[in-house]
């Protein structure tokens, strides 16, 4: 545990609360900033399609990101632990599902920035979606 | 829904105790021999501050000491604290590796001695010195900080409190200054050095894991029953906001941002600083001895923790009712606006996450949010991105003239907004009256608040107005109010 005195007071709460999920969902922990409504709104959206999703509000976000090694290039606005992968920003449930299928031997995914239209952002969609590995070299993983 | 913290165990180890101790050493610091010429010379206080390299047990054993950058080798630097109508010459030497300069947070200073780096002075160089000096109209708390790269060197740690006594002070037990602070602190202490990062840039800013009341992560702050204390709160974080509940007393705010204010409870029993506000309360020490009651800093729902304990001493109540002597402050030497003959202009303040589509400029081009983000910018004022501390100036106003302020939020994000060189009144929020007018020199504006601001122009120079977020400062929330 990192030197947290500002450490949640209800944070045994939070923890033990997702034991109750069905078997067959997919787990997946999002930290995001405790002000962002764009990431809950992503949440929604996984659980919408079939994740079982456990928010966690956290100051240390960037911490996060750089305990998993997302490249500052690729971040996006929360980071989402899924069966062994990181999986940064508003990525479509598309490509995700894709990844947990074919389960390559990378770290993870990202869909950098905010683009609008895509989950849990507003917005139309004006570009096509590039998700890149998560890697220095930043291969194209799917574009959607 | 609060429970013991999980880092309960590893605090009570240590004994942090909150006290006096940090006053005593500060008069050491003012210097013999300075002229106190009496009559019509106001009183010289002469001091000396060092910005230099320092370690400091910020966590306390078992952790290691953190590196920081500081005054005179401790956080907070000394607490400088004068008389009312006092003149200061302060000679600030740097000896950082990179430029400096300070800034008297909530002083109404000559322009020249703001301590705004290229605005109203020349930085400080690694190695030189600048000498400021001032009188100090207003009594009051307030504080000192650099303004040059502030997000980073205030981060870590170059912050002192100023103390302007009132010639009568209230009658008070003790007078306590709390300067809070936050830090993001690895497991090994250190602090993390990831300084502007875009992801702090774009949303709240560098909130700390860490929280801090004069340096160090307290446990527990000494109190005897009976006493009444004058407890003086600075926000010094770059970017969290305080909310703290006193368990089982109820403060009066009695000052916000150093100036006097109608005696008052706190709203919903909570006191709230933004970065680099200021609130003076007075708290009744009105539970037994031995007993203990918690502050709690409660503002973002789901991350609440205890700040410290008040620990009640087993000393016998010093009074066995409350103190029965007046706590309401005098007024400062304000002038007051005249709202009538008000000239009034609008600052919109936009950008950030989830704030839509929006165009700005940014060194003369237009550019999306998205464009924006690639230079590390993300917020405006006015639509403008400001990339530097000189700019055109969003408003001109004529010396002496009253003016209003609509200062509109359009984002979905929290700014502390702080106006140089002068205190303000803030007379309404979302168009209804305040209720007390108070004065401030940084107004918290809640996302998508729209507040006005009152004050006569009768300081003359160059003022910023920014986010006192200081990573929303450095992505573009500043502006220059001209007062010629």
């Amino acid at each position: 545990m990192r030197i947290l005195a500002t450490l949640v007071l209800g944070a045994g709460l939070a923890l033990s609360a997702p034991a109750l999920a069905e078997e067959s969902a997919t787990q997946a922990t999002l930290y995001k900033s405790p002000q962002c409504g764009c990431c809950e709104s992503y949440a929604d959206y996984l659980r919408a399609n079939g994740y079982e999703v456990e928010v966690v509000a956290t100051h240390d976000l960037p911490l996060v990101k750089q305990q998993h090694s997302v490249p500052t290039a690729l971040e996006g606005c929360h980071t989402t632990l899924v069966d062994g992968y990181v999986v940064e920003g508003h990525v479509p449930v598309t490509t995700l599902d894709r990844l947990l299928a074919e389960r390559p031997a990378i770290k993870g995914i990202s869909l950098p920035g905010m683009p609008t239209g895509s989950p849990g952002m507003s917005g139309p969609k004006t570009e096509p979606f590039t998700i890149y590995e998560l890697s220095d070299e930043a291969k194209v993983y799917a574009v959607e | 829904m609060i429970s013991k913290p999980a880092f309960a165990s590893a605090v009570g180890r240590r004994s942090v105790m909150l006290g006096g101790g940090a006053a005593v050493a500060l008069y050491a610091l003012r210097l013999p021999g300075t002229g106190h010429a009496a009559g019509t010379s106001p009183a010289v206080r002469a001091y000396s501050l060092v910005a230099e390299r320092g370690r400091v047990p910020l966590v306390g054993a078992p952790y290691p000491e953190t590196d920081v950058w500081c005054y005179g080798g401790r956080v907070p630097g000394p607490e400088l604290r004068v008389r009312q109508g006092d003149r200061l010459r302060i000679a600030v030497e740097n000896q950082l590796d990179e430029e400096t300069t300070v800034h008297w947070h909530g002083l109404r200073v000559p322009n020249a001695m703001d301590g705004v780096p290229h605005l109203t002075q020349a930085p400080i160089a690694p190695g030189e010195t600048f000498t400021y000096e001032f009188d100090v109209p207003d009594a009051g708390t307030f504080w000192y900080h650099p303004h040059q790269r502030s997000f980073e060197q205030v981060g870590r740690g170059l912050y002192g409190a100023l103390i302007i006594e009132e010639p009568e002070p209230i009658p008070v037990d003790r007078d306590v200054t709390w300067v809070l602070d936050d830090w993001r602190l690895l497991e090994t202490a250190a602090i993390s050095d990831d300084f502007g990062n875009l992801h702090d840039v774009s949303h709240a800013g560098r909130v700390g894991n860490t929280a801090t009341v004069n340096g160090r992560v307290p446990d527990r702050f000494a109190v005897r029953a009976g006493e009444r204390i004058r407890l003086r709160l600075v926000n010094a974080a770059n970017a969290r906001i305080f909310g703290l509940a006193f368990e089982g007393h109820a403060p009066m705010v009695i000052a916000l941002d150093g100036q006097p204010v109608a005696p008052h409870a706190p709203e919903g029993g909570r006191v709230v600083l933004g970065p680099a506000m200021r609130i003076d309360l007075i708290l009744d020490m009105t539970g037994r001895p031995g007993g203990r009651f918690r502050v709690i800093d409660g503002f973002y729902e789901g991350l609440e923790y205890r700040l410290l304990d008040i620990a009640y001493t087993d000393a016998p109540p010093l009074r066995e009712t409350p103190l029965d002597a007046p706590v309401r402050l005098s007024a400062n030497p304000l002038a007051e606006p005249d709202l009538a003959a008000a000239e009034r202009h609008e600052i919109l303040f936009g950008g950030g996450m989830m704030g839509g589509m929006m165009s700005s400029m940014m060194d003369g081009r237009h550019m999306d949010m998205r464009e924006m983000m690639r230079h590390g910018m993300a917020w405006t004022v006015n639509g403008v991105a400001a990339t530097g501390h000189v700019h055109e100036p969003l408003i001109t106003l004529a010396r002496g003239r009253s003016c209003i302020l609509t200062l509109r939020n359009e984002t979905a994000w929290w700014h502390p907004i702080h106006l140089h060189g002068h205190a303000f009144r803030v007379i309404t929020r979302d168009g209804a009256p305040t209720r007390y007018r108070e004065w401030q020199d940084t107004v918290l504006l809640s996302p998508r608040e729209t507040a006005e601001i009152a004050f006569v122009a009768d300081n003359p120079g160059d003022w910023m107005l920014h986010c006192h977020i200081l990573e929303h400062q450095a992505g573009g929330m500043m502006g220059v109010v001209r007062i010629a």
